[in-house]
Formats: structure tokens, C-alpha cells, sequence
């Protein structure tokens, strides 16, 4: 076996800890493309993921976010395209090789091996001492609050715990790069925004970790990354941080997907350049919109405005005003959900709980204001508004 | 569910037992009942005695037990290391291959017993392998026989052991063969332990290969039972019967102990 | 890549890995199996091929496809083969739709009951049979204190039917084991609907049940075909002079006349036929989906 050959720069993490502060890798998509039989499952994807970053990956179901993970973790390899840990390529090592850390959905915990020495695996893997490994798996298991469950076996812990073994486990090996595939999926509700806070702090304590992190939960994301790679289709979409991903959407799709905005195909009627704004025109409505790096008139634009930019309450200076029909009004707990109408084009309006919720087919006028509202470049609109879900 | 009225289901149980018992329960008790009975000239055996397992172990049934016991060991344990290899390597071939290969591994399950045995005698009564009139012949033929088996058993519970645990242990830095040794095998336990349970019991009622090659130092327990009831001695047939029995059942029942403990954890 | 991590579980996507190719460690076993098992075979077909004075010649076929013998044998193990697939099939049928589908108390145990007997001998059934319905059995015994008769009025073990009762009994649960394995994965809401419906017990089974156990009934009916072609055991030790079948032909020439290229057609014609049901059984259980077949197999 070959396996001797450990990276240069990449000790092991058992028996050079400290070596590992200084190689802090990134990592580096280039133009990977993976292929099974008849799906392509990722299609030339190009990402940078600086050292110390959390990255998320979000996208719909099947958009290739676990290949894109796994060709990093080194159980695909890609068609063609290489993957790189900070300057070396890695596309053709080995898994065992590459010193990364790595927690999956259903989190594979051994079942036959008590908790401790799940999180020894790695370290008894490396052929650390007996004398490093117990301390190390202390601390690792103390980080994540399991320290009390040490003795125990996996099935005799709750989903949770579970989880938190199998973070534990990943960390154990001072990894360089942690590699998160949907870890909060089979948590309930509340566990998962409990187990999300624990990985921003587990982050903050950590902030040498490189993370890739896989979702399909926009608030995941929202909430951990530094940036947010969009996926769909086996392709990158849009790449970003949280907050310009969310505020000025550089797709339709991720206006969608991120926040779920609504689009509504609009022609621009005038510029603004001063202000930056644009006045424009849909269905019998003319409304002013933010329009940074200017738009020319006469040209046809996609509007993008999210649910909850959408109030009821009387306009505040400079806001739009448009009268829409009420379709359908559900009530979700913390908010009341309008599906609207104007002349055809459908309208999705989030407000607070509201004592008299308007009736089905009566008329009211919804307001928003010109700087939470976006142009996007003219695209297939109707995917938005097609969108009941959300 | 299928039947609502309670007549109409005990209905269907009792056809169920009018069928069940007679054609499965009955055999089993008609020859534990024979391997006790000094007379049986009547509806039911009469002057029960142990005389038949005694005679035939005063005769030969003590070697021949010893020698069903080596030979089935012998030949699960083999059978298991090669089933087990096989089945490893085979997984990590490409689909085609696997195919073509993994058939070639259980083609033996189709292949009469008989015409394995006759296929031995042929070709290891010359050069370069002499084996006939060997213990070894015998073994041999148990294991073609059984291998199969423990291929198949082993593939199942590999297709059925999800690929991230060694996805994680490989990525933790776990070498291919440590990650065999403590991840894959641990977890195969219970169908390894399925897989010599049933080799085992295979082995020891072996008939038709074993009949074609033995050699006349290396009697195994059925073809003495045939060699008994062969020549009337059919109680004491009956009594060695029995002994098998009793002993691939406590195998089996061993076996599905240690399993359920394997998969409890 | 070195060739051991190819033994790991990974996903080979369309870019294969380099280094040591995975086939390596497929040799070793490979291997081992041609010697003990391919190696035989191939001296199986070599010596039906071998004529007087050791030359290859087609003479030992003529002389045995032409021997009533043969052609006996060879009619009479399909004969009893068929009959005895199809009576497993109805008994292991009705069996196992009442064990699935009427539950009681035991059904549990004789789910287990069914996987044990499939690991005893075969020959047992036949010793039984002896004890039972045999010329000395209890119900010649019953029959003949009955009737008055001397001469033992029950010999259906000594025919063919004897054989193949035995077989059936010894053969069903290997019918069962499917057919219990496509039943439990049966959605009982679908019986439970279509009985709410108001279908009668007759047409769920015909209309729900059935095209559910098609798959299972014809793999686990090639299986049992398959292996009553290759039964020795009952044959042997129920021991009629007129029931010859294969196996018993090629054990009577081999050990008996010490005749080895005859033995050696006949085994050839055996294996074909088993192995060409067997290559049937491997297409029906692949299309009926390998979960099941790994409950036939194991
Ligand atoms: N081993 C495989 N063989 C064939 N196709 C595969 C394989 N693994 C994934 N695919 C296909 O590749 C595409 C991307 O799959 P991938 O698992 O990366 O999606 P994902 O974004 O992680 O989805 P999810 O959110 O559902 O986990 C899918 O169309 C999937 O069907
Ligand atoms: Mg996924």
C-alpha cells in the first residue's frame, strides 16, 4: 500500500496537532464534473471555499450538493475536473489520506463500539498513544456536552445525542476541512435550532476549520455561512454571502430559493440614476424599485419583492401602494400568509397575525417599500409566483 | 384482516394444522419416536429403550460423529473464509464483473451433489492431484458444496450494510485493511455467524457428493444412517438420525443466540 | 489509490480509480474454486467424451441417450420433479397465506419451525416415511389389523408417488420462505381497503394477493424444480427398485459398475438441465427483486 505518502503539508492530525494550525487549507472546486451511468450529477462546478470559512451549499433535492461533498471527501471521484485542499490536489488520493472530517445524514455511528471509542477511531486509526487518545476524546466529547455518555453504545443514545457523537467523532482528528451532508435532517424542529447554535459555537471555538456545509434549509444556511453556494440542476447557480444572496438576488432562481420571493415580470419606465431608482410598470400598477447599476427604459426586467416586504399597513413616505384581490388567506401561527391578485399575476404577502383577517375576494392595497424591492435580469418569472409552498 | 369472521378464521387455522402437523410434524416425530423404540408392531412403539443409540455407538456411530464434526468445522470454516473473500472482492468489482463473477460463486448451489462428488473422484484420482481414497476428497466436497452458500449469505449482508460507516471510517483516516478489520467484518457479524450456522448444517447432512468420494476411513453420519437402514437396521438408523438432528439444531439455535446479541448492539 | 481501498464501499462513478486494479483480490478465492469445483467439471465433460481405449469419441452418448435406462431416468426425474414443484407450490401457497395473512398465536414459531427444517437432511423424510407408511409402517400395521389382510396393503412409498410426497414435504418450505418474505412486505392497507370495499376473502386473494406473490411463487418454484431434479437422499433411502432418477443413475454406474464415462454423461445431462433451471431461477429472482432473493438464498 502506498499510503505512506501522507501530504506534505498535511500532517496527520493525531501526531502533528500543531502543524495543523499553520495549513489551513481552503477548498478548491475546478470545473469538477461527476458523471454515474446515465446523470450527471454535477456539472462543471467551480467553487472556492477560503480557509477558516463556512460554506453552505443549498439547493433543492437532487441538485448534486452530496456529490459536490463526497468528491471532497474522496468517495467520488469526478469524471473530470480536480478538487484541491489549499494548493495540493487531491482529486485521486486516497480518503484515508486526506485528513478530513466528516459527519452524514444518518450519521454512522459504529454500532458495535461504545461511544468513546467511536471518537477514538480516527486517533487509533493514526496509531496514537493510549496516552494522547484519552484526553483528546474528552475534550472532543466535552465540547459537544456528551462527555457524561462516554460508556455508552449508539443505540442506547437519542437522535441528538447521536448527532453530537458523530461531530465529536469528526473532531477528534483535528481536521482541517469538516465536512457537514444535512447533519440536522433527522433532528425534530427543536432540535435543530438547538444543534444549529451548537455549531455556530462549535465554529467560533473553532475558526481554524474549514466547513463545507450541506443543506436544503434556507435558514440553515442563512444562519451558519459566511457564504451560500446555490446548487440546482447539478450546477452552481450563484455563490454569495447570506446577505447579498438574500437582499439582492443575483437569479430568479435564488430569489426563489432563498426567501422565496416573489417575481413579477415588469418594463422599466424610467431611471432614475441619482437614486439609483427605477420607476416601473406591471399590470395597471407603476411602482419604484432599487435598481443599482442602472437600467434603461423600455427594457423588460423581472421584479423581485419578498412575502414579507408586502404590508398591509398604511404607506410610510416614498412606499409603493397596489390593490390586489385577496385569493386565499391562510393562517401559519407567527404570521398570516395572503395569496394575492393583480390582473392575473399572482402575489404571496407575509403580515403579522392580523385580528381581522381579510376575507376571500375582497379588494385591499398592500404596500412596500422601493429599497426592498429588486430588478432582476428578465427571466421565466412564473417560476416564483408558481410557488404555493413556501 | 383477510378473514373478518372469527369461524371463518378458525376455519383456516385448522386447515392450517391439518396440513401443517401431519406433513412436517409427523416425520419428525415418527423418527424420534423410532430411535426409542425396542418394538414398533403397533400403532405406537412399545419397550422404549436408548439400546439403539447404545449399539450404534457400540458399532461405529461414535468415529462417525467424530468425523461429520471435523468434516463439518473443517469445511465451514473454510467455506466462510473463501465465501467471505469472495464476496468482499466481488463487491468492489465493476457491476458487470461482479455479475459474471459473483454467478461463477454460486453456480455449485445448482449442480447435483451427486455430480460434484462424481467430478472429484474423476479428476483427483490422477495427477497432479491424488486425492482419492483421502479425508481430504471429502472435505472437498463439502466445501464446493457449501462455499456457495456462504458467498451468498455474506453478499446479502454486505448489499445490506449501508456504505457510510466506511465511507466515515475511511475519511477519519481509517487505512482500507484497519477498516475492514474493525468496521466491516464487526458489523457483518451476524451474517457471518448465519453463514456458518447454515455450512454447518449443510455439511452435516451432506449425502450425495459425500457418498461418491468417501474413503472407507472417513465415514460421515448419514451415509453410516444409510448404511444402517441400508441393511435394516433402520431404529438404529432412526437413533443416529435423532443425534444429527439434536446436534444441527443446537448449532442453529446457538447460532441465532449469538446473532441476535451480534445485531442487538 | 492502492488496490485494498478498492475493497471499501465506494461509488465508482464513470471515472474509474487508478493503481492496483480491484480484480487482484477476486484471484485468491477464484482461484481456489477452479480447482475444487471447475476443475471436476471440466473432467466431468472430458471423460463423457472418452471412448474405448481413452480416445475422444461421442460413442458413450450414443450408447447411453439410447439405453431405456437413461431414457427412463431422465423421463421420470422431470416427471417427479414437476409434480412435486407443483404441490409444494400449493401447499406452500395455502401455508404461508394463512401464516401471513389468518396470524395466530404461533405463527412466529412456525416461521422459525420453516427455516430450520430447511437445514435438516433430506434423507429424513424418507426414514420416516419407511416408519410410516412403509410395508413394516404404522399404517400397513393399522390397515392390515383392520382388514384382516397378510400382505401389507399400503406400498405408495415403493412408486413413484411415494417419492414425490416426500419430497413435497421436504421441499415446500423452500416455498414458503419467499412467499412469507413478498407477503410481509404486502401493505395490509390494501387488504384492509379492499375489504372495506366489500371484496370476499376469494377475490382479494385472487386479485391482490396473487399478482403480489407472482414473483415469489416462480422464484421459489424454479428453486424447488431445481432442486428435486438433484434429489439423491429420498431417492436413495426410500430405495424402489423402480424409481431410477438421474442422480440414482449416475451413483449406480459410478460406484456401483464402476463405469465412469457413463456416470459422466448422465451427469453431464443432469447439470445442463439444472443449471440451464438455474439460469431461469436467477432471471425471474432478479426481476422480482433482490431483497427476496436473499431470502431464497440465505
Ligand atoms: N451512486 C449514484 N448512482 C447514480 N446516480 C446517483 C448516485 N448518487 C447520486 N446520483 C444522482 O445524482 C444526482 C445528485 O445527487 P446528490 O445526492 O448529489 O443530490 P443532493 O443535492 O445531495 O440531494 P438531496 O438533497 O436529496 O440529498 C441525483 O440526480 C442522483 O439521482
Ligand atoms: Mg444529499
Amino acid at each position: 500500500m502506498a499510503d505512506a505518502a501522507v501530504m506534505p503539508g498535511f500532517p496527520r492530525a493525531a501526531a502533528g496537532a500543531k502543524a495543523a494550525v499553520r495549513a489551513r487549507p481552503g477548498i478548491r472546486f475546478d470545473r469538477v464534473t461527476v458523471a454515474y451511468r446515465s446523470t450527471v450529477a454535477l456539472a462543471d462546478f467551480s467553487l472556492d471555499v477560503e480557509p477558516g470559512e463556512v460554506m453552505a451549499l443549498l439547493g433543492p433535492s437532487g441538485s448534486g450538493k452530496t456529490t459536490a461533498l463526497r468528491t471532497v471527501a474522496g468517495f467520488v471521484t469526478p469524471t473530470s475536473g480536480r478538487v484541491f485542499l489549499g494548493d495540493t490536489d487531491v482529486t485521486s488520493m486516497p480518503a484515508h489520506q486526506r485528513g478530513i472530517g466528516m459527519v452524514v445524514q444518518q450519521y454512522a455511528l459504529f454500532p458495535h463500539m461504545r461511544v468513546e471509542q467511536n471518537v477514538a477511531f480516527g486517533l487509533r486509526a493514526a496509531g496514537a498513544s493510549r496516552a494522547t487518545i484519552a484526553p483528546r476524546v474528552t475534550e472532543c466529547l466535552t465540547m459537544v456536552g456528551m462527555a457524561a455518555y462516554a460508556r455508552r453504545y449508539p443505540h442506547e443514545l437519542s437522535g441528538g445525542q447521536q448527532q453530537r457523537v458523530a461531530i465529536a467523532r469528526a473532531l477528534a482528528i483535528r481536521p482541517r476541512v469538516l465536512l457537514l451532508d444535512e447533519p440536522l435532517s433527522a433532528l425534530d424542529a427543536q432540535l435543530r435550532s438547538g444543534m444549529l447554535n451548537e455549531i455556530a459555537r462549535l465554529h467560533r471555538e473553532l475558526p481554524d476549520v474549514t466547513i463545507l456545509y450541506v443543506t436544503h434549509d434556507q435558514v440553515e444556511a442563512l444562519t451558519l455561512a459566511d457564504r451560500i453556494a446555490v446548487m440546482n440542476d447539478s450546477r452552481l447557480v450563484d455563490v454569495g454571502t447570506a446577505q447579498s444572496l438574500y437582499q439582492q438576488p443575483p437569479s430568479d432562481f435564488t430569489a426563489t430559493f432563498v426567501g422565496n420571493a416573489n417575481l413579477v415580470p415588469v418594463t422599466v419606465e424610467a431611471f432614475d440614476a441619482a437614486r439609483q431608482e427605477a420607476r416601473v410598470r406591471f399590470a395597471a400598477c407603476s411602482v419604484v424599485v432599487r435598481a443599482n447599476g442602472g437600467v434603461t427604459p423600455g427594457e423588460r426586467r423581472t421584479l423581485c419583492v419578498r412575502p414579507h416586504a408586502l404590508a398591509l399597513e398604511p404607506p410610510a413616505a416614498g412606499a409603493n401602494a397596489i390593490e390586489a384581490r385577496v385569493v386565499e388567506v391562510q393562517w401559519r401561527g407567527s404570521a398570516h400568509r395572503l395569496y394575492l391578485e393583480i390582473d392575473g399575476i399572482e402575489l404571496r404577502a407575509d403580515s403579522k397575525p392580523l385580528r381581522e383577517p381579510p376575507h376571500r375576494g375582497e379588494r385591499l392595497i398592500v404596500h412596500f417599500a422601493a429599497h426592498d424591492a429588486t430588478l432582476l435580469a428578465a427571466a421565466q418569472a412564473d417560476r416564483g409566483s408558481a410557488d404555493h409552498r413556501g | 384482516m383477510l378473514l373478518p369472521s372469527r369461524p371463518s378464521r378458525v376455519a383456516a387455522w385448522v386447515l392450517f394444522f391439518v396440513l401443517f402437523v401431519p406433513v412436517f410434524g409427523l416425520p419428525i416425530v415418527v423418527v424420534g419416536a423410532a430411535s426409542v423404540a425396542g418394538q414398533w408392531n403397533d400403532v405406537l412403539p412399545s419397550h422404549l429403550t436408548l439400546r439403539h443409540l447404545h449399539d450404534a455407538f457400540v458399532s461405529n456411530a461414535g468415529i462417525e460423529l467424530l468425523t461429520s464434526l471435523a468434516t463439518g468445522i473443517i469445511a465451514s470454516v473454510v467455506a466462510l473464509v473463501i465465501g467471505t473473500w469472495a464476496a468482499l472482492a466481488v463487491r468492489a468489482l465493476r457491476r458487470r464483473g461482479a455479475k459474471v463473477i459473483g454467478t461463477l460463486f454460486v453456480l455449485p448451489i445448482a449442480v447435483p451433489s451427486v455430480s460434484v462428488g462424481l467430478g472429484l473422484l474423476v479428476a483427483f484420482s490422477r495427477p497432479p492431484f491424488l486425492l482419492n481414497g483421502t479425508s481430504v476428497i471429502v472435505v472437498i466436497a463439502h466445501v464446493v458444496l457449501v462455499t456457495a452458500f456462504a458467498f451468498s449469505s455474506v453478499s446479502a449482508g454486505l448489499a445490506r450494510l449501508p456504505a457510510h460507516f466506511e465511507q466515515v471510517a475511511a475519511s477519519l483516516g481509517g487505512r482500507p485493511a484497519y477498516v475492514l478489520f474493525r468496521v466491516t467484518l464487526p458489523l457483518l457479524t451476524p451474517s457471518l455467524v448465519a453463514a456458518a450456522g447454515l455450512c454447518f448444517a449443510l455439511s452435516m447432512g451432506e449425502l450425495g457428493a459425500t457418498i461418491m468420494v468417501y474413503p472407507p476411513g472417513w465415514v460421515t453420519l448419514p451415509v453410516g444412517i444409510f448404511a444402517l437402514t441400508d441393511r435394516g437396521a433402520v431404529f438404529d438408523g432412526a437413533a443416529l438420525t435423532v443425534l444429527l438432528l439434536v446436534l444441527t439444531l443446537v448449532v442453529l439455535v446457538a447460532v441465532s443466540r449469538i446473532r441476535t446479541r451480534a445485531s442487538y448492539r | 489509490m492502492t488496490a485494498a481501498t478498492a475493497l471499501l464501499a465506494a461509488d465508482a462513478p464513470a471515472a474509474r480509480r487508478t493503481g492496483i486494479p480491484a480484480w487482484i483480490w477476486v484471484v485468491v478465492p477464484l482461484a481456489v474454486l477452479a480447482v475444487i469445483f471447475y476443475y471436476p467439471l471440466f473432467f466431468i465433460l472430458r471423460q463423457s467424451f472418452t471412448g474405448e481405449g481413452g480416445h475422444p469419441s461421442l460413442a458413450p452418448y450414443a450408447e447411453m441417450l439410447s439405453s431405456p435406462l437413461f431414457r427412463g431416468a431422465l423421463l421420470r426425474t422431470i416427471q417427479i420433479a414437476s409434480l412435486s414443484t407443483l404441490g409444494c407450490l400449493a401447499l406452500g401457497f395455502v401455508l404461508a397465506l394463512i401464516v401471513s395473512f389468518v396470524p395466530f398465536p404461533g405463527a412466529r414459531v412456525v416461521s422459525g419451525f420453516i427455516g430450520t427444517f430447511l437445514a435438516f437432511p433430506s434423507f429424513l423424510i424418507a426414514l420416516a416415511f419407511t416408519f410410516l407408511y412403509g410395508s413394516a409402517g404404522v399404517f400397513n400395521f393399522v390397515a392390515m389389523d383392520i382388514s384382516g389382510a397378510t400382505q401389507p396393503p399400503i406400498d405408495f412409498v415403493y412408486t413413484k408417488w411415494g417419492v414425490i410426497l416426500a419430497e413435497i414435504t421436504f421441499y415446500t418450505p423452500f416455498v414458503m420462505r419467499p412467499l412469507l418474505a413478498a407477503f410481509s412486505q404486502l401493505d395490509t392497507a390494501l387488504i384492509e381497503v379492499a375489504s372495506s370495499l366489500g371484496a370476499r376473502p376469494l377475490r382479494i386473494i385472487r386479485e391482490v394477493i396473487v399478482p403480489e406473490a407472482v414473483p415469489a411463487l416462480l422464484a421459489g418454484g424454479s428453486l424447488c424444480l431445481l432442486l428435486t431434479l438433484n434429489e439423491f437422499g429420498i431417492v436413495l433411502f426410500i430405495g424402489a427398485k423402480g424409481v431410477i432418477t438421474l442422480p440414482m443413475v449416475i451413483y449406480g454406474k459410478a460406484i456401483q459398475e464402476f463405469d465412469y464415462t457413463a456416470g459422466c454423461v448422465v451427469a453431464v445431462v443432469n447439470i445442463t438441465l439444472s443449471v440451464g433451471l438455474y439460469a431461469l431461477y436467477r432471471f425471474l429472482v432478479s426481476r422480482s427483486g433482490g431483497g427476496r432473493a436473499s431470502a431464497v438464498q440465505a
